[in-house]
């Protein structure tokens, strides 16, 4: 662990003590998500010259979101349940240069932050939004979540979900997000590439990892990960899900105006505008 | 094609820097609010359109931009208030403003600012409830602004009472904010947010305007730097400026460890905000006063409901000789309870309008209780109070 | 009605450097569905940011004469609208001034143009309290810029007329 190549990223001890170990449980996708996207941070600052002060972690309230909650070695922010690309969207009004990622989950943007992810997309603010989803609330302990799959027993549905399931991607993509991506946690090298091609993207890319909890589904983090691998299929800009499996890939890759971008040509306008005064 | 700049009879603007020039201007409540926002520095407007606020959210439309700053109609309240904590936080201050509902649906967020020390303003213009209610006056949050967050944090709320006061207390409100680094509420009314007068602004060298410390400022390096220590209000560093802040919100240790949780930790760091915003309680005088002299009786009073409070008292004098002190308070929180008590001496009867059934009502009795043989409320709900209604009330009771 | 008062207490404010407030209030919780704008101007400090006992009632529709006749004090100078203002009880109370404003209106260009014609009659019963130029610079303040010159000959107009029956009333 004392050689870890991110570990200069992350904040292990404080003046106040230490805050390493993180507090995800062994196994957890969570803590793989982070490592994959410290790389790829790692490789923007030094390919291409970001400067390590304009990023800006932000998150909001679950396991996932936990990871910007004092670890990083970043300027980052711990807010409110669902509230993460609100706080991002202010920080954006603030100062549009920072490159802000968003660690959630699928009960954090989905559920509770449901409105504000689909405006954000609608805007096309200038983040990267990383949902780790594991099917469900796993803080509180594994409760349903929006993304739940149909007939599966958590803890509020001890009889099964009666309800359907969002897909993300698609719930990005109609919103109008330019880059949607869906990988899993057993493909790093694709989560890398994803990230640094949404820090790199003008506007609001959604990139959904599907990620293990082996404690609430009961499996161990191997077998989790080879199911990962074993269902899901790499498909194109074709979308349907193929032989039972589930998707996975970069669906969308555009371009379209940046909230900021098309905010400053008004700010621009309004200050040449004509004054009335009287005199 | 130049463009017309800015609302219909919108005054003097300086066309360097877009304030409003020095000199008499006649405003909407509203637009003065935007105005005073705007020399107070802010430069981040977030809102959603509600009455009786939306003229506030539609001035600073045109305003903002025209300063350089920005301007975003959020989806929701929630929303907007976050998107305070975000823009505070990345260095820009910040503000809102809403009516009740709204200021309902923003109280975990004034609740996560109380706790991680963000300095923002959110100006609530009261309309009566409870519910949707209705669009006219109304001081019905007044304890909400107080109790309405979970968790036990203090705030600071101010309580305007002209359209004057609503561009000078905007401007107090951010400059209290970034002193203390907390939340500042303006608790107006629809009264004088929809109201015009005059106002008169003054030079701007004239004007007094406060920022956050900053670290860099104290020679204070990042390896160093504390987010909530050094001081008893903690020098603040914003996002983008290398100091690797970790913005948390629940209760920590300065540096911000969130990890070692115990029960003494969660006391020390709440008191010590108490402590902060005890501070700001003693530091400035918040009462305004008339015919304190031999007085036999008080009206104590707040917001809008203090000018017609100002004419029945001036007008029972006149009339009948009735001795009746008059106490505004122009910040309701915290409570200036040592200050009141500094103040009054024995009175027969403290009467207290309210545009509710008798909110502030509660910690005035706790303060002068043994100073006076009675308290005695006198709502109106919905309506602004006539002096008329206001001395027919006194003078019943006084027979 | 709302711009009047708008237009009234910017021209007391900024053109009289008199103090005045302009409240307004509409819809069912103004007694009846009539809508209304007070302006209180004073040399003084203002208190009491409402009329209490009206100087002046400008009413430009029965709904509204009838709601709020009592707030105008004995002697007050009622200025109104004889083309939708039938019925005014205790005539001889007051001092009872008619313009028909919306025919005036209609005969410029149109019911947008109504509050500039009752303006400048109510110009010329106040012309103590307020210079006609004032009154004319608010109006082009608050008013599309290519109707200013519009409105300024309506508010003479008004003032015309107002001015005219005056004279009808001294002989």
């Amino acid at each position: 662990m004392k050689n870890h190549p991110m570990l200069k990223y992350l904040k292990a001890e404080g003046p106040m003590g230490p805050r390493l170990p993180t507090i995800l449980c062994p196994g957890c996708g969570g803590g793989q998500v982070l490592n994959y996207t410290l790389h790829a941070v790692d490789r923007l600052i030094s390919k291409d010259n970001i400067r390590k002060e304009d990023f800006l972690f932000i998150s909001g309230i679950g396991c996932s979101s936990r990871i910007t909650s004092h670890y990083l070695n970043f300027d980052s922010a711990w807010t409110i349940h669902g509230r993460a690309l609100a706080v991002a969207t202010g920080a954006l009004l603030a100062n549009p240069a920072f490159r802000v990622i968003v660690f959630t989950g699928d009960g954090d943007l989905a559920a509770i932050g449901g409105n504000h992810f689909i405006h954000a997309c609608r805007r096309n603010i200038n983040v990267t939004i990383l949902c780790m989803n594991n099917g469900l609330y796993g803080m509180t302990g594994g409760q349903l979540a929006p993304t739940t799959e149909k007939g599966v027993v958590t803890t509020t549905t001890p009889y099964g979900n009666p309800e359907e399931s969002f897909d993300l991607c698609k719930l990005a993509e109609t919103a109008g997000a330019p880059y949607v991506a869906r990988w899993t946690t057993a493909h790093p090298r694709q989560v890398v590439r994803s990230v640094m091609k949404g820090v790199r993207k003008r506007g609001t890319a959604f990139i959904e990892v599907l990620s293990q909890c082996p404690v609430h589904k009961k499996m161990s983090p191997v077998a989790m990960l080879k199911m990962f691998k074993d269902n899901t299929i790499l498909i194109g800009k074709e979308r349907e899900s193929k032989e039972g499996k589930i998707p996975i890939g970069e669906f969308l890759d555009i371009d379209r105006p940046e909230w900021n971008d098309s905010y400053q040509k008004i700010v621009s306008q309004a200050r040449e505008g004509d004054y009335r005064t009287h005199e | 094609m130049k463009k017309e700049k800015g609302a219909k009879g919108m005054n003097k603007v300086s066309r360097d820097s877009c304030l409003l020039k020095p000199g008499r201007h006649y405003l909407q409540g509203n637009e003065a609010i935007i105005e005073g926002a705007l020399v107070a520095g802010c430069r981040v407007y977030a809102g959603y359109p509600i009455t009786p606020a939306t003229e506030a959210m539609e001035a600073a439309s045109r305003r903002f931009p025209e300063v350089g700053g920005r301007f975003i109609q959020m989806e929701d309240e929630i929303g907007s208030a976050c998107v305070l904590i975000g823009a505070s936080w990345g260095g820009v201050k910040a503000l809102t403003v809403t009516s009740s509902p709204g200021f309902s649906l923003m109280q975990e967020a004034i609740s996560i600012a109380i706790i991680s020390e963000t300095p923002m303003v959110i100006i609530d213009i009261q309309r009566p409830g409870p519910g949707q209610g209705y669009i006219t006056a109304s001081q019905e949050d007044v304890m909400q602004a107080r109790w309405g967050h979970h968790g036990q944090g203090p705030i600071i709320a101010l309580a305007p009472s002209s359209v004057q006061e609503m561009f000078e207390v905007t401007i107090e409100a951010f400059n209290l904010s970034e002193r203390w680094r907390t939340p500042v509420l303006v608790m107006a009314e629809e009264t004088v947010a929809h109201m015009r007068e005059s106002v008169v602004i003054p030079p701007l060298e004239e004007i007094e305007i406060i920022n956050r410390k900053k670290p860099q400022e104290l020679g204070i390096p990042p390896d160093n730097y504390l987010p909530w220590g050094h001081d008893i209000v903690a020098p603040m560093a914003n996002w983008g400026e290398g100091y690797n802040v970790n913005f948390v919100g629940l209760v920590h240790l300065e540096d911000g460890n969130v990890t070692r949780y115990s029960p003494q930790m969660n006391y020390h760091c709440v008191e010590r905000l108490h402590k902060k915003i005890e501070i700001d309680a003693n530091s400035i005088s918040c009462l305004d006063t008339k015919f304190l002299e031999d007085c036999n009786h008080l009206m104590i009073c707040y917001g809008v409901v203090s000018r017609t409070a100002m004419e029945a008292v001036a007008e029972a004098h006149e009339e009948r000789g009735l001795k009746i002190g008059y106490i505004r308070l122009r910040r309701l929180w915290p409570f200036p309870e040592e200050q009141l008590r500094n103040i009054v001496c024995e009175v027969d009867t403290i009467f207290v309008p309210e545009m509710n059934l008798g909110m502030m009502k509660h910690p005035i009795t706790e303060a002068l209780r043994d100073r006076c043989k009675k308290i005695v409320s006198i709502p109106s709900i919905g309506i602004l109070h006539s002096p008329d209604y206001i001395l027919s009330k006194v003078y019943e009771e006084l027979r | 009605m709302v711009t009047i008062g708008k237009i009234l207490g910017e021209a007391f404010s900024l053109y009289e450097g008199k103090n005045s407030v302009n409240t307004q209030s509409y819809g069912p919780e103004s007694r009846g569905g009539a809508c209304k704008s007070e302006v209180v101007v004073s040399a003084e400090e203002i208190h009491y940011p409402n009329v209490r006992k009206a100087d002046v009632l400008v009413a430009l529709s029965q709904v509204a004469l009838d709601r709020y006749l009592p707030d105008l004090k004995e002697g007050g100078i009622l200025l109104l609208d004889p083309g939708s203002v039938k019925d005014v009880p205790d005539l001889d109370k007051y001092q009872v001034h008619e313009v028909p404003s919306m025919e005036i209106a209609y005969e410029i260009g149109g019911v947008r143009y109504q509050n500039s014609v009752a303006l400048g009659a109510l110009y010329g019963l106040i012309p103590h309290l307020v210079k006609e130029s004032s009154l004319l610079k608010a109006i082009s303040d608050n008013v599309p810029r290519n109707t200013v010159e519009i409105n300024k000959e309506a508010f003479k107009r008004g003032m015309r007329y107002e001015k005219g029956e005056r004279g009808k009333g001294n002989e």
